[in-house]
């Protein structure tokens, strides 16, 4: 996670697409703009008790005006879709944070798959609009126990005509990963939905021979914090090969101090970026917001960061 | 916004920067500014609002903000953050990409800046171990401002550097009372 800007949104429009989801459409209340999104982004719900829920953006990323989300009740999870279905009418206020995208449109594609299973159709259907509207080459598979019980079903109908493959399990029609054919360099696929279904696919996919790198699976890993234990580790410092031990409930950054490291830091607590160092071969649970995504696979924040087992630092 | 701990302030003239300033000869004198604008956050990442009025209250902050609250960002820290300021006139310099520290210039709007007061004409760095009026307020320079590379995050944009050593100035409020743009803003002692 990185730091991103939260806005009190108003709820201008809060409509059942099916009896477990609910469509919500967001606008700002003083800027005619929201911040802008490509396909795939969500967004960070937060509650009254400041959890929070990620959301995929599900309406048309050329519409800087409103964010559109749908939402599942989930009678049986950890509370954040039951609060929202009873407390987002029209008129409310949520607290929303700017989007962020892990699962954005392969640019070189010629061809995209997506793959949706049930509420995970959400990003998909962003993407569905990008390609529509640019003229791409697309094919939504939509997997859902039948059609009333498919989230945005009528839009994505009218959105993506012959390009939206239904298949209803209610009326015995499943989807297999065989469908997608061969390995195709030209072709990305995209799966969000539930897990055995995205297992299926990578599976699947990964069987028939396709790389990797061209499919996309959608993951939303819950906050790192929720039941985060520190664990003791060593670190190697690449210049000198000492290695110094850092126990469970001491920060790396002040056992680096106490060890003569000058590291300048100042809010200790992962938010100022003041304490950044490099690090090779390791794996390191980044655990501050300020370190950007792209940054995270050489450098950490020792102030909050630390490491499984092992980490060598460009100390 | 879940639990909110009881803000820890600093007071400005016991903070380890504002202490040593007092007392010590110097700083511009004679300048009158201006309050532009009133910005409060309600918590930690939350975009900023403008106010017309504000009512702030001495030891604390301005009613409603995140450091008034204690649920901003670097809340659990003890430090002076009353209340915070920036010129205007460093907004000015950062949209002119003066001096030419990053790749062009950058508009950082008063909104989006996550300081209280935008202010004119009056030299932020000069108050540290001050006292100065804001309307009906007064205030203590306890500390010059820091950039931080969270904001950077936030905003998406790189004012780290360029606002490096002239962000503003952290304040605690001596006598409290309701601020509006356009009050005039002066040197006590």
């Amino acid at each position: 996670m990185s730091a991103r800007i939260v806005m009190k949104l108003k709820v201008v429009e809060a409509v059942a697409t099916t009896p477990e989801v609910l469509r919500l459409t967001l606008v700002h209340p003083q800027r005619p703009e929201l911040p802008s999104w490509e396909p795939g982004a969500h967004v960070d719900l937060r509650l009254p008790d400041g959890r929070t829920r990620q959301y995929s953006l599900c309406g048309d990323p050329a519409d800087r005006g409103r964010y559109v989300l749908a939402i599942k009740r989930e009678d049986a999870g950890r509370g954040g879709s039951l609060w929202t279905h009873n407390n987002l009418v029209a008129g409310a206020v949520a607290h929303v944070s700017q989007p962020r995208n892990n699962f954005g449109l392969a640019a070189d594609a010629q061809r995209h798959l997506l793959i949706g299973g049930g509420i995970g159709v959400t990003p998909l259907a962003a993407m569905a609009r990008r390609l529509a509207s640019t003229g791409a080459d697309f094919t939504l598979h939509f997997c859902a126990r039948s059609a009333e019980q498919a989230p945005l079903l009528p839009e994505l109908l009218a959105l993506c005509g012959d390009r939206l493959r239904c298949w209803f399990s209610a009326e015995g029609s499943r989807f297999g990963p065989a469908i997608l054919g061969s390995p195709d360099e030209r072709i990305h696929v995209y799966a969000c939905g539930p897990q055995r279904l995205t297992d299926a696919v990578q599976t699947g996919l990964t069987a028939a021979g396709w790389p990797a790198e061209r499919v996309h699976v959608e993951h939303f890993v819950p906050m790192a914090d929720e039941n985060y234990k520190p664990e003791p580790f060593d670190a190697l410092i690449a210049s000198t090969g000492a290695v110094v031990h850092v126990p469970a409930d001491v920060s790396l950054l002040d056992v680096l101090s106490q060890r003569g490291f000058a590291i300048p830091s100042s809010c200790e607590m992962g938010v100022c970026g003041s304490c950044e160092c490099g690090y090779r071969d390791g794996t390191v649970i980044h655990r501050d917001v300020v370190l950007p995504v792209a940054k995270r696979q050489d450098r950490m924040m020792p102030c909050v960061s630390r490491a499984r087992t092992k980490v060598t630092l460009e100390l | 916004m879940s639990e909110t701990s009881a803000p820890r302030h600093v007071e400005a003239f016991v903070h380890a920067a504002g202490s040593l300033a007092i007392g010590v000869p110097g700083g511009a004198t004679g300048w009158q500014g201006t309050l532009l604008n009133i910005h409060i956050a309600p918590a930690a990442s939350y975009e900023m609002e403008e106010l017309d009025e504000a009512h702030c209250v001495a030891g604390r902050g301005i009613e409603g903000d995140r450091y008034f609250l204690g649920t901003g960002t670097y809340s659990p820290k003890p430090d002076t953050r009353e209340i915070t300021l920036i010129e205007q006139e460093v907004l000015e310099a950062l949209a002119r990409n003066d001096p030419p520290l990053q790749g062009g210039p950058i508009n950082l709007a008063p909104i989006d800046h996550r300081r209280n007061l935008t202010v004119l004409g009056v030299p932020l760095n000069h108050l540290v171990g001050r006292r100065f009026q804001v309307g009906e307020m007064i205030l203590r320079g306890g500390r010059l401002n820091f950039p931080c590379k969270y904001l950077e995050e936030l905003l998406g944009s790189p004012v780290y550097l360029p606002l490096y050593n002239r962000s503003g100035l952290n304040c605690g409020i001596e006598r409290g009372g309701i601020i509006r743009p356009g009050d005039p803003i002066s040197l006590v002692d």
